[in-house]
């Protein structure tokens, strides 16, 4: 209870605090939160800003695609290097290279070759997206204990049913929290994509109403965008939580 | 499978990619336009290194500040965080939606408050990579094992001495696992403030690249940048694993 | 009775009716209820009883880690308020060794917190280390070494102070039967040429017998002192002589009640 005290007392002055800081200033450039339902609310009548409704469709759809790519790249991938000894020992190397540069330097590469339509954000967000996945994938084969691979062996199961009885449960907690993170990487993948470079979907229009100076419309869009995202990820711990249960 | 082996291999599958990537140029399966060969590529390499090695300078250059930064403000605050009960269940929620929130969102504004200099370069790197250095030092700090610190306090230890000798260097492997992931995220928002809204840095000449339809060159700035990251990373591997030996 | 002459020192133990409860989420718990000790100068005590039972707490409260609820604690006479480092050097079952420091660095870890001069730490360090057949491996870390060898390392950096009490909880229960025997004897003759009054904690019947000159058996939670017996054996005893065996049976029958209503059946 004093923790939930606390938490709402930090949330309530972090809010004063900045509804204090911006009042004096320049609305152009320092949005109060008071004034954020206000704008939400008119938001739907401005005239200069674009159709909000496909944009965020177009988004979804984005971010739809992108990640069951990179949900089935990264599975696929994520196998291959984790049961054939042999292939992983030579490509793993090869892809902690790769995670260490940082995923925006794809990006140009990807406007070029895509252009700046939907499919490079796609592409975008399917290449931040199968990491976590992929590297879930190797660490969850890695973590199988042997023992129970050795028993059902034992009792005649074959590769096939040991595969789909044994490892897949055992992998399936480190793998639904690569699951998440990919999910949420895909997500800043195309929002990235659509902010750098786009003609369409929500980083569009952030990107529209920033530039023409509309303060007060951008920020709602953003905190709109970050609750968004937030209550996505909150719904992936959810089901994280869920799949760990039964799991054990 | 012996590592020379390996090396080989890899070497070998890396050929291998270059020369169908050719082959697919060659026979217009690919448009130059678009994919540039690999001779191109490396005949680039030579006039994009040259352009881009004062960029790069400029990028580092940020990139070690905001890390510098964050570092400094992820480690205090994760040794805060991580060592009192209260705080860590109160904060904790916040610096999580923190971490979760894409922090591009953001960039808009500080941009519009910062200009499209260098202050905005390095605020963007420390917003990006304070948050998992901040996590992991917490987490570090949580780990530590309670009997290490009974066994320092039963033969006298005091708070100070705690802290000196035994949360600190327990602490450390956390710190630095950290540090590795916050330099990757340090420059990852350093090229993408330059991508977004810069006049300098490699971020901002690769985007330019792109626009003007320049392959080649952009090719081998993502080749120049993307080797230099690993170098990079790698080293910071290399000391992590001499600092680490008694693990 | 080890120790006879009873003379104007106070005894380095007395536990007067001491008592622990802590507050858990299903409601309070007795840990300890109520024991009362002396231990002798010289002396080799063992606590002996199934998990759970608060040995480990009464333990605590002597080293000064855990405040009693009820009664009292003396150290050497003197009320004891919080950790005593000049009296009380402890050791614990996984060893507590600091993973980032050397063997020799860890047995220096009390000797650094007293400013002792690097020389003299490390002098008194290896003269504890090699006669317990460490040469050669204080440079190691504890990664690198058997668990025979952590324990040693754990009991060198107790000893390392100079205490006059050693408190040692299960120091060998991670270890393997043969280990453990031998680590057994091997205390046995550390305890003799080191002169230290010992309380020592375990569950292993045999242990205690082989150690001690005094066994006192506790309850189950809520661990009360159920019986006191007195090991008036000669060193180094044969663990297949007959009166060892007899002892074992008489312990056995307490010990076992004990750990029936520890795992919740009734004896």
């Amino acid at each position: 209870m004093k923790v939930l005290a606390w938490r709402l007392a930090i949330l309530i002055a972090m809010l004063a605090v900045w509804e204090a800081v911006a009042a004096p200033l320049n609305p152009i450039f320092y949005v109060r939160p008071s004034a954020l339902p206000g704008a939400l609310l008119g938001m739907w009548r401005v005239p200069d800003l674009p159709p909000l409704g496909e944009h965020v469709w177009l988004t979804l759809q984005e971010i739809a695609g992108a990640y069951v790519l990179a949900v089935a790249a990264g599975l696929w991938l994520g196998f291959l290097l984790g049961l054939r000894r042999t292939v992983g020992r030579i490509y793993e190397p090869l892809l902690a290279a790769l995670y260490a540069v940082p995923s925006v330097v794809w990006y140009p590469s990807l406007m070029l070759f895509f252009g700046l339509g939907s499919a490079s954000k796609i592409a975008f967000g399917v290449a931040l997206g199968f990491f976590p996945i992929v590297l879930s994938v190797l660490a969850g084969i890695r973590q199988v204990p042997a023992t129970l691979v050795t028993v059902a062996q034992s009792m005649g199961a074959r590769p096939l049913t040991v595969f789909r009885k044994v490892m897949l449960p055992a992998m399936a907690s480190t793998m639904v929290g690569g699951l998440r993170a990919g999910l949420a990487l895909s997500v800043v993948g195309v929002l990235v994509g659509e902010i750098l470079g786009s003609r369409a979907g929500i980083g569009y229009v952030i990107n529209y109403a920033y530039g023409l100076m509309m303060t007060r419309e951008y920020a709602v869009l953003a905190v709109l965008a970050a609750v968004a995202v937030l209550a996505l990820d909150t719904a992936g711990a959810l089901v994280e939580a869920r799949v760990r249960r039964w799991a054990g | 499978m012996g590592r020379l082996a390996v090396l080989a291999c890899q070497v070998a599958s890396l050929a291998v990619v270059v020369l169908a990537w050719h082959v697919a140029v060659r026979t217009g399966l690919a448009d130059p336009l678009f994919v540039p060969a690999p001779g191109a590529v490396a005949a680039a390499l030579g006039s994009t290194a040259r352009e881009a090695l004062p960029r790069l300078g400029d990028t580092l250059l940020k990139t070690l500040l905001g890390y510098a930064l964050a570092v400094g403000l992820g480690v205090a605050g994760g040794l805060l965080l991580g060592s009192r009960r209260l705080v860590h269940a109160v904060a904790m929620p916040y610096v999580v939606a923190a971490y979760g929130v894409p922090k591009i969102l953001v960039l808009p504004w500080i941009v519009l408050i910062l200009g499209l200099g260098t202050s905005t370069a390095v605020l963007t790197a420390t917003l990006f990579s304070v948050f998992p250095i901040l996590v992991m030092v917490a987490a570090g700090v949580r780990d530590v094992d309670p009997t290490l610190v009974t066994a320092a306090v039963s033969m006298g230890a005091t708070r100070g001495q705690v802290s000196r000798k035994v949360l600190l260097p327990a602490v450390l492997p956390s710190v630095l696992a950290g540090m590795r992931v916050g330099i990757v995220f340090a420059m990852l928002g350093v090229l993408l403030a330059e991508m977004f809204a810069g006049t300098r840095g490699m971020g901002f000449l690769m985007q330019r690249m792109a626009m003007a339809f320049k392959a080649s060159e952009l090719f081998a700035a993502t080749l120049i940048v993307s080797i230099l990251s690993i170098v990079v990373v790698l080293s910071l591997e290399h000391l992590n694993q001499r600092l680490s030996r008694w693990r | 009775m080890p120790g006879g002459a009873t003379t104007a020192a106070a005894a380095p133990i007395v536990l007067e009716a001491i008592g622990k409860r802590y507050e858990t989420a299903s409601g309070a718990v007795q840990a300890v209820d109520s024991v009362s000790l002396t231990v002798h100068a010289e002396e080799f005590v063992t606590l002996l009883g199934p998990s759970g039972c608060g040995k480990s707490t009464v333990l605590g409260m002597i080293a000064g880690l855990v405040r009693p609820d009820a009664g009292r604690v003396l150290v050497a006479g003197a009320p004891c308020v919080g950790p005593n480092p000049e009296q009380i050097a402890l050791v614990f079952q996984d060893g507590g060794l600091f993973p980032w420091r050397t063997a020799l660095d860890n047995v220096t870890f009390g000797l650094e917190l007293r400013g002792v001069p690097a020389a003299k730490r490390r002098e008194i360090a290896l003269g504890l280390l090699e006669p317990m057949g460490l040469r050669g491996f204080e440079r190691k870390y504890p990664r690198e070494l058997s668990g025979g060898m952590r324990q040693r390392v754990a009991i060198a950096r107790a000893l390392a102070l100079d205490t006059p009490i050693l408190l040692m909880d299960e120091p060998f229960g991670a270890l393997d039967e043969q280990t453990r025997l031998l680590m057994g004897e091997w205390l046995v003759g550390i305890r003799r040429r080191a002169r230290k009054t010992v309380l020592f904690v375990t569950h292993s019947l045999l242990e205690a017998i082989a150690l001690s000159d005094r066994i006192v058996v506790m309850t189950a939670r809520p661990g009360r002192i159920k019986d006191v017996v007195d090991v008036a054996l000669p060193f180094p005893r044969d663990l297949n002589a007959p009166e060892v065996t007899d002892l074992r049976a008489k312990l056995w029958e307490q010990v076992r009640e004990e750990s029936l209503k520890a795992m919740g059946t009734r004896p």
